[in-house]
């Protein structure tokens, strides 16, 4: 028997198993210093964008592989076997480099195995910041420890050490371009995917359906799905492809390490044609409760097309106009028409476009200031500037002064025209220009239903796009008074001007001070009960400056003097004051005990925490600023029925309070597509994954039955699809 | 009456094994909390090894290619061995599972593969060797090392790595969580197993074409 196993050992065994230990060994042995290095089967080079590096900037550098052909390396998820590339970066002090930028991987299979990565060539790129105190002059050497599988049939591990020194010039010096190799790879980078996605849970798997312009004009074979996590899906398993109209639906079978409930399916969409392949980052929340609850109204939680985002941007522009802090502005710019009924159509159409134009402006400097805190990285969100306690100080200022000119405690000559404050008595086309940007200064607290969607659209598009939801919003806004100034006949609607203009103007006041008391609460919450005491006495000051600048009319030059004076240094301590009081006062806030509340206050921690036990949980989303938010609280999720239904539900109420900037619920609402409050979630517990959305206006009853509507029945992610469109 | 039941046996044995053919390819054929898919096949040592012969005893599945530098690692650092040692001392199976083509990597006969157990001091309860793969494929069997693991009532309670970090560096064996130490360590308390679905990693195994 032992001679039989002698004779029949195959003869090359003994050196093969040598080799292939030997293989092993020597594969992970380092490479001398320098950016290039090479194994049998790979090539590799350290590159970066610049030729030299500046204090403080960020650049990018890259792991360029150039792969023998046939045998390939890993994307971050490798698929069945095989193991993703790694970096690790030894820097100089102060310097950080960010995670593996990968580019859209391609798919090998060998039999049933299924593996995702790169063959021929890849740069897989990754940012590096510079310290501030590199010293020009001095070099900055970057050390990369590269370690990856290659496989052909065969796989290899290998590691390489690269090594570059560049330069350190001072910020502004003129540089050689950098590798083109980084732009190259950059060009390869999957890019955020210009579709809504949605996930929907099937008898037989995931259904990912993608929605939008461009979908139509894909080809079935060209599309694949990429998971960017192990098992999320089976990776070799075929994923049928839908595509009717603007729709196109791929079905997935889960893997061995299947979603989880609650979470979303990340990965990139890859489109292949003989010239390009492009990847498309992917986010599948499951589907909206809505549609399948068949209870909640439809609410516009999907990320809508530029067109409906446009036009639900004007929508939402027009209904701002009814809010109460816009509709005295506008009222009282109307009224003015009635009293310049003598002036010529064409004046009172160039006041109109003077309006319009200043709505527009102040729109684009909104859009302006977003795009600029993107570009910085800021999680920003529409209301942003609500969350600056010192900007919502001096939105209270501006209400109160509004109320005061209103209420006629002053009149402001001609000379200075600023900001609106002559609403009514001013015809020039300076007064109407800020009248616009009075209006929309005013308008931004009150996020209207309707815009909540089209800004999340918008802050999540190129700056073009951006700027055109903005301006469009502008447009709504400015629409009413344009019309009214183009249509005579709309004019002739109007009442018949009389002494009633000048009290409804002094009622108009009113609306006003309830802005301005409304605002000093939300300051309250901000920045704690000291800086009520500011406002406060900010507000006694320009009351103050107000009746000193009233009574010096028509007084001796030199009494004006000085009253206008001491009116301007009372101003000014209103304003110091105010500032500094708040800016110093916001630190020091706590926030309000929640002690004997039906609420517990959100954070992700204690959100996961509850979903990872399967209880059923209630998230709001708002703001103190956010007045459909608030009312929404008052109405409905105050109400005793509704406390009652969580009661017994056993369901975990929790109230994330986005009045200060927070980068968590930033992030939980980007999951939903949103930038913005209100957005109220539920998500019944248990298996599933699906957070229902509730729309952004609620009742009580909305709620109630938001809780208790069954679960999204599988029915409509079951129907099968007519046969003849599958045959297309 | 023995006979007729050797005869029952046999058939039944012989449905059994040709359940992975009708199943196909497709992956997770071999699902947490289903029977494991049951196979009869040639041992190293020329003996025919069926998994149902095993029933009352809880059964390691190590999928292996002595040449490829994953296996490597957890063999030339004594780790598997090791694994082998320990628990077939308490009793359980360890069968090593081959499912290389012929000349492709990996691929040995019986004689060549007990060799290679010498070579690597390995201490497995048998080696099975599955040229044409249907075992492996029957398993959804990617990569080597992948491991399963079955228990007692013939239920596959364990897939996936051998442990949680993929790499082919040995140093990384001593940080690692072995998932073959947890499972057993679950089953011998009676609990639900706490990572029953793993990431396997290491070289894709090289099925006939």
């Amino acid at each position: 028997m032992h001679a039989t196993t002698r004779t029949h050992a195959r003869p090359g065994l003994l050196p093969a198993l040598a080799l292939g230990i030997g293989l092993a060994l020597s594969s992970t042995c380092a490479a001398a210093a320098g950016p290039q290095a090479s194994t049998p089967q790979v090539r590799a080079e350290l590159v970066a964008s610049v030729s030299a590096v500046e204090p403080g900037e960020q650049i990018r550098l890259g792991v360029q592989q150039k792969i023998i052909p046939h045998w390939h390396t890993y994307w971050v998820n490798p698929g069945d076997s095989g193991l993703a590339t790694t970096i690790a970066w030894t820097l100089p002090e102060g310097a950080t480099a960010g995670d593996i930028q990968w580019p859209s991987p391609g798919r090998f299979a060998m039999g049933p195995i299924t593996n995702y990565g790169y063959e021929n060539e890849v740069t897989l790129l990754s940012a590096l910041n510079i310290p501030a105190n590199a010293r020009p002059g001095a070099l900055f050497p970057v050390k990369a420890t590269v370690n990856w599988l290659v496989c052909q049939e065969t796989c290899i591990p290998q590691q390489v050490e690269l090594e570059l020194s560049l330069p350190v010039v001072a910020a502004g010096s003129p540089r050689q371009p950098g590798s083109p190799l980084v732009a190259q790879a950059a060009a390869r980078l999957p890019v955020a995917s210009p579709w809504q996605a949605e996930l929907t849970r099937t008898a037989s798997g995931l259904d990912l359906g993608l929605s939008g312009a461009g979908l139509g004009a894909l080809k079935a074979a060209d599309v694949w799905f990429y998971p960017d996590q192990w098992g999320r899906i089976a990776h070799g398993a075929a994923q049928p492809v839908k595509i009717e109209g603007d729709r196109l639906n791929l079905s997935l079978t889960p893997g061995d390490d299947p979603l989880p409930a609650g979470q979303a399916l990340g990965g990139v969409l890859v489109v292949s044609s003989p010239d390009s392949v492009k990847g498309y980052v992917i986010q599948a929340g499951a589907a909206t409760a809505a549609a399948s609850a068949g209870t909640a109204p439809a609410v516009p939680v999907d990320e809508p097309t530029l067109g409906a985002a446009l036009l639900f941007a004007l929508f939402g522009g027009l209904i701002l106009n009814l809010m109460p802090c816009v509709f005295p502005v506008l009222s009282i710019k109307a009224l003015s028409l009635l009293k310049h009924v003598h002036q010529s159509p064409a004046r009172t159409r160039l006041q109109g476009l003077a309006y319009t134009a200043g709505v527009l402006a102040s729109f684009l400097a909104l859009a302006g200031v977003l795009i600029a805190l993107k570009a910085g990285g800021s999680e920003v969100g529409w209301g942003f500037q609500f969350q600056s306690p010192v900007f919502v100080l001096g939105v209270a200022y501006l209400m109160f002064v509004v109320g005061l000119s209103l209420s006629g405690a002053f009149t402001v000559g001609a000379s200075a025209a600023g900001l609106g404050a002559a609403l009514a008595d001013k015809p020039g086309y300076t007064g109407s220009f800020f009248t616009g940007v009075l209006a929309t200064v005013v308008a931004t607290p009150c996020t209207a239903p309707f815009m909540g969607a089209a800004l999340g659209f918008a802050l999540g598009q190129p700056a073009p796009v951006l700027v055109a939801v903005f301006l469009s919003l502008g447009l709504g806004l400015a629409l009413p008074y344009l019309l009214l100034s183009f249509w005579p006949a709309l004019q002739r609607l109007l009442p018949r001007p009389g002494p009633w203009m000048e009290r409804l103007k002094q009622a108009l006041a009113f609306p006003m001070y309830g802005a301005a008391v409304w605002l000093v609460w939300v300051l309250a919450q901000q920045a704690g009960p000291n800086a009520i005491a500011i406002a406060l006495g900010g507000m006694l000051a320009i009351a103050f400056a107000a009746w000193l600048y009233e009574t010096s009319h028509g007084t001796a030059p030199l009494a004006r003097h000085g009253s206008r004076g001491l009116a301007a240094a009372a101003l000014s301590l209103a304003l110091a004051g105010g500032y500094f009081g708040v800016a110093s006062s916001a630190a020091d806030a706590t926030p309000a005990s929640t002690a004997g509340k039906a609420w517990e206050p959100y954070s992700k921690a204690r959100f996961e925490a509850l979903r990872a036990d399967g209880k059923p949980v209630f998230v709001n989303f708002t703001a103190a600023w956010c007045i459909t938010c608030l009312a929404n609280e008052r109405v409905a999720l105050s109400d005793a029925a509704v406390l009652a239904a969580f009661r017994d539900a056993g369901i975990t109420y929790l109230k994330g309070d986005w009045t200060n900037q927070d980068a968590q619920i930033s992030a939980h609402l980007a999951d939903f597509g949103r930038s913005g409050v209100p957005l109220y979630l539920f998500y019944p517990g248990g298996t599933q994954i699906e957070a229902r959305v509730l729309p952004q206006l609620l009742t009580p009853a909305t709620v109630i039955d938001a809780l208790a509507a069954p679960a999204p029945s599988l029915a409509l992610a079951l129907t099968p699809a007519p046969s003849k469109l599958a045959k297309e | 009456m023995q006979p007729t039941h050797a005869l029952r046996r046999t058939l039944l044995g012989l449905a059994a094994a040709s359940l992975p053919l009708f199943a196909g390819t497709a992956h997770a054929v071999a699902e947490i909390g289903q029977p494991a898919p049951a196979f009869t096949a040639q041992g190293a040592d020329g003996k025919p090894v069926s998994l149902a012969g095993f029933k009352g005893k809880t059964v390691v599945l190590e999928w292996t290619n002595h040449e490829c530098p994953f296996v490597v690692k957890h063999y030339e650092s004594g780790n598997i061995p090791q694994l082998q040692k320990e628990f077939t001392a308490k009793g359980a199976v360890w069968l090593q599972v081959i499912s290389s083509a012929p000349d492709k990597q990996g691929h040995v006969d019986g004689p060549s593969a007990l060799k290679i157990n010498g070579f690597r001091n390995a201490a497995p309860s048998g080696i099975v060797l599955d040229p044409d793969g249907k075992i492996g494929k029957a398993y959804g069997a990617q990569t080597t090392p992948h491991l399963f693991i079955v228990d007692p009532a013939g239920q596959l309670v364990y897939k996936g790595g051998i442990d949680s970090i993929p790499s082919a560096s040995k140093a990384d064996i001593a940080k690692a969580d072995n998932y073959v130490k947890l499972a057993f360590a679950d089953l011998a308390a009676g609990r639900k197993l706490a990572h029953a679905s793993t990431k396997p990693y290491g070289c894709s195994i090289k099925y006939a074409d």
